[in-house]
């Protein structure tokens, strides 16, 4: 097992080298370059120009930059500085990180726990309302633009819904917490809540369908039926047997759709003002901020590897029929 | 995605699909009602979009005077916030949404048909870089680096890049094909070893007529349904990309940018945003159900490995 | 389109012509991160300043503004914030185009002694016991910090640095007066510490200047300092108890939230939940509707004045200077004509009705120097054609113009046009495509091509082909500061025709005019408004004649004010908070 955590973790290596290689062509096709406002600028003089050229080492050879490039990202934790804040985009990342994290947790937690019972109960009475229902609901789900959900949302619950003792907007509008007020954890999780339905509504649905029909197969199986014929309870086979076991290949999917999750992230944080990296990198893509858009992308590519990864070797930990060889 | 493929049968023997084959298909399609009004849905769509020249109004004519007027006898939609009639938008954008859909699906299907295929005919080193160049795909955060290159394209001096409706093609097909090269390699590593193929083989037939003639038409089934996921996925991006401002560009009409349009005037008018999004949620439901239908249809025949 | 066009192509702006990118050695990251603690403050208790009726307000900008310093770059996004930190100065400019005292005791003039008899010679007085946010005194050594700073090449200045460079010396007999000395006279001496002041104890050495911990939470002379900055999200305020005017800010605390998407800023502002609202995307009259009463949207003409650029000089000849003439073009006949087959009632009210633009007839739209000017060819389909009759151009099968003896194009050729603009913003399209349909009218085929604003906006070296005259006609909007001599320079004199010799020449339309040169060399002799005002006038007219250019309106500036302020005011020169201190809340 260690040795094959090691392996698989050595074969991430090259993925990251080519993605960082064509995010690094990328970035240097784009025009102008990290110069061109200062060259435009008049009061900026020919000699400030060559010094900047020098420090920035645009006269070296494209491999010698793009080497120094790799091991300040990858080695000194230097990602580049940003050419509208000026600032190290290390910092600004790192600012934003935790709002992103805690949305996106939160998520995950509101998929897992309104899809497993869903998914139960979809499988235990097969083709009943409740089932056409599910399914009808996620196919709903992946076909509404996030977008236009969190529009929606924000219409419903903060315009027309008033809380009944107070008169206020049942819930914020956006931001992590109310303006000019103290933080508390009562204060964040109220405006937590529309950002993260928003975001896990596409996929609710569509994992207890995932867990309904893994569920299914497994209850299929010999060893299933087996216990059912030996006098199992339906509730046993279904919660000890089944559910049991078709959570391993959900808990894989959870993993693996992590960067598309990370993706509507983008859309929800524009919506509800949620200062999170999505907001970071779309506010650089409009200006063009080339070091911020390639340290985003950067460290989403690692994400995703680190979490293919970790679906790999969570799946070889829980299911003992998976061998490393 | 996990690449399990579990094998059922394969189609045994010919090199064409059986006639019988698709009467069985379909039958077995036909069952499942909802998706055969998908189908109608979709299809009615596409006429109405292709309809578009016989609507009467020019789709980026501006009569300010007209604007924001609700749906009437003269616009059967309204207009929007330019006066330009909503119905021509519609059709003219619905043209272009469906294209960057089908289109942008083609190319998904053609690029991880032919990696799939390849490496999971040669096998060796060959599949081997493939699999690891279809590996690096997969790690790119998609929307990410979407927007990352409809913002670098825009700003080379390159007028034809202009051309956003072929840009937002071409990088929604470059990013999307992994899965399909993944599906077809598994595929296509079952199938190799079939009686058929290897008789085909001793029979002298050339490795592309193998996998053309011989290995893909029993592939197509899966690959159709991995097809209208990807369809869906499609509709849906344009419209986010044209809501982040990266999408198809004014004065071309698109559903997604329609939209897009239409949500800076949700709160004041949102019959406005009604159509539109409609529209983008109606194809997605439609396309989800007829991959649905088909994969029931095709369930006895299908190599399973797709999403779900 | 992007959800805020207006406000995309103000940032753009901001960030393409005057913020450039990593100028000096970003030696070191600010210190601290903008989120975290609040500034610790010493007790205001001490402080002189009483506030009026206080409050709290919030005020909705999209995009949050790169720093507080706007010597860093002066996006509009950093002004509105910094307008009410640390750009408080010497003086102000008011909504007339006038400078005012701020923390200057009067404003320096020959009549008061101010302004030496040479021009270059001004005598600078503080207002007694000023104060800095933290209640250190201000004085003028502050001054001479901060000149110190803008004039170091390695500071990484790249806004307000007018004038700095020229300045060879400043004297400070005591704490409250500063003799500036400049090189050559200064037109602009008044504005020259107008966009705030350094504190010399709270900075950094001048060298440092990017990474000062200042730019992010700044000690300054405005009527609030922050408190809180969280990432992203909001700017917390407070108000400054040493602000100079007594009695003032009457508000306790401001913020500003960070809200991109516009159609929540609505909502935002219409349920009440914040009082001011940056650039609404919406034309007014739809959003006082939507508003209900809790809002209106005030407008004020902008900097931004439209206008079409015709290049007098023959394109891809390469020749980037006047020499041969445009072959449709070079014939003013024609320029007349464009200019009569536009309506531009039609155009201003109508096609750019949402965008809320008022009519411009010539580069002097508004300042102390506007001209009132009627203009020259109005909207007349019938002279436009019998003036490109006149000048051979003979309708065709197709209904577009074929040259019949034309004087600078051979017989047959097509009368076809090529438009070029920018991206990605809405009322620049809008605008190109009615032109488009005004001109195919008359028989004139247009081609519009937009490019990236980097490109338009590119340098000769780029290639960009308003640099290298290689363009028919271009659109875009400019804008001229509050004292223009150098840009009416750079513009109109034929001297300033782009080329490998002058990179940096604005006269793109190769307008070669003697009277025009002698005008502007007439204007930029003196300092008396009146007769630079009158110079600059009759170079207008000159330009509305000769039609180097064609101007077709100014953009003005939309804020959302609820109804619960008062005592704001909006101005063409200012952010929206520009007089934040005079805003009361009502309960």
């Amino acid at each position: 097992m260690p040795t094959y955590a090691l392996r698989r973790t050595l074969q991430a290596i090259p993925i990251l080298l080519i993605l960082s290689a064509v995010l690094f062509a990328i970035v240097k096709a784009a025009p102008g370059g990290p110069l061109a406002a200062a060259e435009r600028n008049p009061n900026v003089t020919a000699e400030q120009l060559a010094r900047l050229r020098d420090r920035l080492g645009l006269d070296q050879p494209i491999y010698v930059q793009y080497g120094k490039w790799l091991v300040n990202f990858a080695l000194a934790g230097d990602w580049g500085e940003s050419i509208k804040f000026r600032r190290p985009v290390s910092d600004m990342i790192l600012e934003r990180l935790p709002a992103t994290f805690l949305l996106v947790s939160a998520a995950f937690v509101l998929m897992l726990a309104l899809a497993v019972p869903a998914g139960v109960i979809a499988a235990s009475r097969p083709y009943s309302w409740f089932d056409h229902t599910l399914t009808t609901l996620s196919f709903a789900g992946q076909s509404v633009p996030t977008f236009w959900l969190g529009l929606i949302l924000i219409l419903i619950f903060y315009i027309w819904l008033k809380n009944p003792f107070t008169g206020e907007p049942l819930f914020p509008a956006g931001g992590m917490g109310t303006l000019g007020a103290d933080r508390n954890l009562l204060d964040l999780l109220w405006h937590l809540v529309l950002p993260t339905v928003a975001l896990s509504a596409g996929y609710v649905a569509w994992y207890s369908r995932f867990l309904r029909s893994s569920m299914r197969d497994i209850l299929n199986e010999d060893y299933v039926r087996t216990g059912r014929a030996k006098g199992l309870s339906e509730r046993a086979v279904l919660f000890k047997h089944a559910a049991r076991n078709a959570l391993l290949p959900l808990v894989t999917m959870l993993a693996l759709d992590l960067p598309a999750v990370f993706s509507g992230a983008l859309f929800v944080e524009n919506i509800f003002s949620w200062p999170g990296m999505g907001r970071l990198f779309w506010d650089a893509a409009r200006g063009r901020d080339y070091p911020v858009l390639q340290a985003v992308v950067m460290i989403n590519a690692v994400l995703i590897v680190a979490f293919n990864l970790f679906a790999d070797l969570l799946y070889g930990l829980l299911d003992p029929r998976v061998r490393y060889d | 995605m996990t690449d399990a493929v579990l094998e059922r049968e394969p189609v045994q023997g010919g090199a064409a699909v059986p006639e019988g084959m698709l009467r069985q298909v379909w039958r077995r399609f036909a069952r499942h009602r909802l998706a055969v009004a998908s189908l109608v849905i979709l299809v009615g769509l596409i006429g109405a979009a292709l309809a578009a020249p016989l609507n009467p109004y020019d789709p980026n004519a501006q009569a300010p005077v007209d604007k924001l007027q609700a749906p009437s006898a003269e616009h059967w939609l309204g207009t929007d916030s330019r006066g330009r009639d909503l119905l021509a938008r519609l059709q003219y954008g619905g043209q272009i949404s469906l294209s960057v859909g089908l289109l942008s699906t083609l190319l998904t299907l053609v690029i991880g048909t032919a990696i799939g295929a390849a490496g999971g005919y040669y096998g060796g080193w060959i599949d081997n870089v493939l699999m690891r160049f279809t590996d690096a795909f997969l790690t790119f955060p998609t929307t990410f680096v979407l927007i990352l290159i409809s913002a670098l394209l825009r700003e080379l001096p390159y007028p034809q890049l202009k051309n956003s409706v072929l840009v937002v093609i071409i990088v929604i097909g470059a990013l999307s094909w992994m899965y399909t090269a993944r599906l077809v390699r598994g595929l296509v590593l079952v199938l190799r070893e079939r009686d058929f193929v290897i008789a085909a083989r001793a029979l002298g037939a050339s490795d592309a007529r193998i996998i053309l003639g011989h290995i893909l038409p029993n592939c197509l089934g899966p690959i159709l349904v991995n097809g209208t996921l990807q369809m869906a996925f499609a509709v849906i991006t344009e419209s986010g990309l044209s809501y982040l401002g990266f999408g198809i560009q004014p004065p071309t009409a698109s559903w997604g940018n329609i939209l897009e349009e239409a949500q800076q005037h949700i709160f004041r008018a949102p019959w406005l945003a009604i159509f539109p999004g409609a529209l983008i949620f109606l194809v997605a439901m439609a396309v989800n159900y007829i991959g649905d239908g088909l994969r029931d249809g095709l369930d006895p025949y299908l190599v399973r490995g797709a999403k779900g | 389109m992007t959800p805020h066009p207006r406000a995309l192509a103000r940032l753009a702006l901001g960030l393409g012509l005057l913020l450039a990118a990593c100028t000096a050695a970003p030696t070191a990251a600010p210190a601290t991160e903008p989120t975290g603690a609040p500034v610790v403050q010493p007790t205001a208790a001490a402080a002189e300043g009483q506030g009026g009726a206080g409050g709290q307000i919030v005020l909705i900008i999209p995009e949050e503004p790169t720093s507080l310093n706007r010597y860093l770059g002066d996006a509009a996004i950093v002004r509105q914030v910094a307008d009410t930190v640390s750009g408080t100065g010497l003086t102000y400019v008011d909504p007339a185009g006038q400078y005012q005292a701020a923390l200057a005791a009067e404003l320096p003039s020959a009549a008061n002694g101010g302004l030496s008899e040479d021009l270059k010679t001004v005598t600078w007085h503080l207002k007694p016991d000023l104060k800095w946010s933290d209640g250190q005194p201000l004085t003028t050594a502050d001054i001479v910090h901060t000149w110190e700073t803008i004039a170091n090449p390695d500071s990484g200045a790249l806004a307000q640095t007018g004038g700095f460079a020229e300045i060879t010396s400043i004297e400070t007999p005591d704490d409250v007066t500063a003799i500036v000395t400049y090189a050559k006279p200064y037109p602009d001496y008044l504005g020259q510490f107008s966009a705030g002041l350094f504190p010399k104890h709270a900075t950094g050495a001048p060298a440092d200047m990017l990474g000062w911990e200042w730019n992010l939470k700044p000690v300054g002379a405005g009527p609030f300092r922050v408190t809180e900055w969280r990432a992203g999200e909001s700017i917390t305020l407070e108000r400054n108890p040493y602000y100079y005017e007594v009695g003032k800010p009457s508000l306790d605390q401001i913020i500003f939230s960070i809200v991109p998407d516009e159609a929540a800023q609505e909502a935002i502002m219409q349920q009440g939940d914040a009082h001011v609202q940056l650039w609404p995307g919406a034309d007014k009259a739809t959003y006082d509707a939507r508003m209900a009463g809790v809002a209106s949207q005030k407008l004020v003409p902008g900097v931004w004045n439209l206008a079409i650029d015709f290049n007098l000089s023959a394109p891809n000849d390469g020749d980037t200077g006047a020499g041969t003439p445009h072959p449709i073009l070079g014939d003013i006949r024609v320029r007349q004509a464009m200019a009569h087959a536009i309506d531009y009632d039609v155009l201003v009210d109508e096609v750019l009705g949402d965008q809320g633009v008022v009519h411009s007839t010539n580069p002097f739209a508004y300042g102390w120097y506007q001209c009132d000017l009627p203009r020259q060819q109005n909207y007349d389909v019938e002279a436009a054609k019998r003036l490109l009759e006149e000048a051979g151009w003979v309708e065709g099968p197709d209904g577009i113009r074929v040259a019949q003896g034309v004087v600078n194009a051979p017989d047959g050729t097509r009368l076809t046009l090529e438009l070029q603009g920018y991206t990605n913003y809405d009322p620049l399209q809008l605008t190109e495509e009615w032109l488009a349909e005004q001109w195919k009218a008359v028989g004139i085929e247009i081609t519009i091509v937009n490019y990236d604003f980097s490109i338009i906006f590119g340098s000769l070296s780029d290639g960009s082909p308003r640099k290298t005259g290689d363009f028919d006609m271009l659109i875009y909007d400019r804008s001229f500061t509050i004292e223009p001599q150098q840009e009416v320079s750079a513009y109109f004199l034929s001297t300033s025709i782009p080329g490998a010799d002058n990179p940096d020449g604005d006269n793109y339309f190769r307008w070669v005019n003697p009277t025009a040169d002698s005008l502007i060399a007439a204007a930029g002799g003196t300092f008396d408004q009146a007769e630079r005002k009158q110079a600059y006038c009759a170079l207008g007219e000159m330009v509305q004649t000769e039609l180097p250019q064609l101007y077709l309106y100014v953009f003005q500036d939309g804020y959302g004010f609820s109804s619960r302020l008062s005592g704001y005011s909006v101005s063409t020169w200012g952010s929206m908070t520009w007089d934040i201190q005079n805003w009361q809340l009502a309960p």
